[in-house]
């Protein structure tokens, strides 16, 4: 996908959100509107990307999962809402083994800890694993869905995410602009 | 040529390339070959932002060579305008080709767009060289250059993957064993390329071909992890290309903190932006309105990286029943996605909008054309 299309793409259906939210409530705070606004722009890039990929598909169906953003996940969805419920079913019982093996490792791992207390000597490779483990917790808890990834898609995930992050910013700033100009003339 | 162009990626998540993609962005009347079958294979478009990467050194070097399209410039790998100058001499491709290519950032961009599953093709397109000592001696040439910069044979399947992984670490060893290793290599290159080659119609291979290098353990185990380190340190290669600022730093960890912050960065742009609008319009589709009406002034400034330009066409004809059609043509950074036409597209938007300013419509319309 050509970051011109994808960029076209969000900014269609971004429009279509921030229409079917000026619809729905008529009278809104700047809070509500900013998290209207920013919902939208999140919905219209994750759907936008299509259901193929898992950061994508986390979004969805979060932002579905929530009563106040259900309706606007079907506005701007559309008709693929139901083609990407469907795609994105899959993920919950992958959560749960996912969530399995990962409380099977920790347990290991604790037991490990437990007998290897006695040897003092500090590696540098298990520091930089250390490191490298944190690290990748907190690009975890960045990129949605990502909780249940392995190393290898994470950091695939994680280039398509910040190719479409970018794209998202680079198209609310072109609107942001254009309007504060508008509103300035 | 051809093997080079079968053995385009085939994957899950491969070839994003759907066909109005590959026109945009290989524009020659060439037929390249790869153009034609990543058209075919391209059964699940769009799947993966990460676009094909893998043009190898050839194909690169004949869009280098389409003088007039400029979008053959930011297709080729970034270690492809990295290493330009050293793979032309040392591919020994007499392509004559100045790699003019517009800013690096562009391109890294353009280069993550294209997947790199063909890493199968870069071996075959080394494999493709006319004789060993050639491909030897590229090898040792390409080396320096290429340590950093190889990441189109990041791999997602293990088979087209591991002839490339073993020419990379193979090079990395180079200097110590020139001779033995690059037999190895030549050896591995073309077990690779006759891998490669069968594999035309984008099946998989059953298992990995993992050749064991001097000095290195040989069990199964040792190789899969192995093969699965190459894979992970490829991808963060490409994302160190992403991520600004985060090629000259070694080191998993600290690149990871470049990758983690540059994500939090954008997701907090994101957030000044909404607030932005928020705050700009007293009601979220106010500006929606008045926007389309008039002209978005965006394209109008040559500082934007990115515009966007909305001719209103037919919008005195309908007023809410009828679908409003207009013509959406982004521009985006210079030179890497310069298209000559505007995408057209329609949208589905019946009830929400409606423009009562026929006469302004039409005017802007002008206007706008005018400073096209």
């Amino acid at each position: 996908m050509t970051p011109s299309s994808f960029k076209q793409e969000l900014l269609k259906k971004w429009v279509l959100g921030l229409q079917s939210c000026g619809s729905m409530a008529k009278e809104m705070s700047f809070l509500e509107r900013k998290n209207a606004i920013k919902l939208s722009a999140d919905i219209a890039m994750a759907s936008a990307r299509g259901g193929k990929t898992r950061w994508s598909r986390a979004v969805i169906s979060s932002a579905s999962k929530r009563d106040d953003s259900k309706l606007l996940v079907r506005n701007i969805l559309g008709n693929e809402f139901e083609r990407l419920m469907k795609a994105s079913v899959g993920t919950p019982s992958c959560n749960k083994r996912f969530m399995s093996k990962k409380i099977l490792r920790m347990s290991r791992g604790l037991r490990r800890l437990r007998r290897s207390t006695a040897r003092r000597r500090v590696q540098a490779s298990s520091i930089a694993k250390r490191m490298v483990q944190r690290r990748t917790q907190v690009l975890k808890s960045l990129v949605p869905g990502g909780e249940s990834m392995d190393g290898f898609s994470l950091i695939e995930e994680t280039l398509d995410y910040i190719l479409s992050l970018r794209a998202q910013v680079d198209v609310m700033r072109c609107l942001a602009d254009a309007s504060e100009r508008l509103k300035s003339k | 040529m051809e093997r080079i162009s079968c053995s385009s990626s085939r994957s899950g998540s491969c070839s994003e390339n759907k066909p109005g993609i590959i026109e945009d962005t290989f524009e020659f009347g060439d037929g390249i070959l790869m153009t034609g079958n990543l058209l075919q294979e391209a059964t699940v478009p769009g799947s993966s932002f990460t676009a094909l990467l893998g043009l190898p050194a050839t194909q690169a070097m004949e869009l280098l060579q389409e003088p007039q399209s400029t979008k053959a410039q930011p297709i080729p790998a970034p270690e492809l305008w990295r290493d330009s100058r050293n793979e032309q001499e040392t591919l020994g491709y007499s392509l004559n080709c100045s790699p003019t290519f517009p800013t690096n950032a562009a391109l890294v961009e353009r280069a993550a767009k294209f997947s790199i599953y063909a890493g199968a093709q870069e071996s075959t397109d080394a494999n493709s060289l006319p004789s060993n000592s050639s491909e030897n001696s590229l090898k040792l040439k390409n080396e320096p250059a290429d340590s950093e910069s190889n990441p189109s044979s990041c791999l997602v399947f293990s088979d087209p993957a591991t002839p490339s992984e073993n020419q990379k670490s193979t090079k990395r060893k180079e200097r110590e064993k020139k001779v033995k290793v690059s037999a190895k290599r030549s050896k591995n290159v073309e077990h690779g390329s006759s891998k490669t080659g069968e594999d035309k119609d984008g099946e998989k291979l059953p298992y990995v071909h993992v050749r064991a290098r001097r000095g290195q353990a040989t069990d199964s185990h040792s190789l899969a992890e192995r093969a699965r380190r190459e894979k992970i340190n490829a991808r963060m290669k490409l994302l160190q290309e992403l991520v600004p600022g985060c090629s000259k730093i070694s080191g998993t960890a600290l690149v990871l903190d470049e990758i983690i912050n540059h994500v939090q960065c954008l997701q907090r742009q994101v957030e000044f932006l909404s607030m932005r609008l928020a705050a700009v319009n007293p009601r979220i589709d106010f500006s929606l309105d008045s926007l389309f009406a008039a002209e978005i002034g965006c394209l109008t400034s040559s500082s934007f990286p990115s515009a966007v330009t909305i001719e209103p066409l037919m919008w005195q004809q309908q007023q809410n029943q009828q679908q409003p059609m207009w013509e959406v043509d982004m521009l985006q950074r210079p030179a890497a996605w310069e298209r000559g036409g505007s995408n057209s597209f329609l949208a589905h938007d019946n009830s929400l909008f409606s423009y009562n300013s026929a006469n302004s419509v039409s005017l802007s319309s002008n206007q706008l054309k005018m400073e096209l």
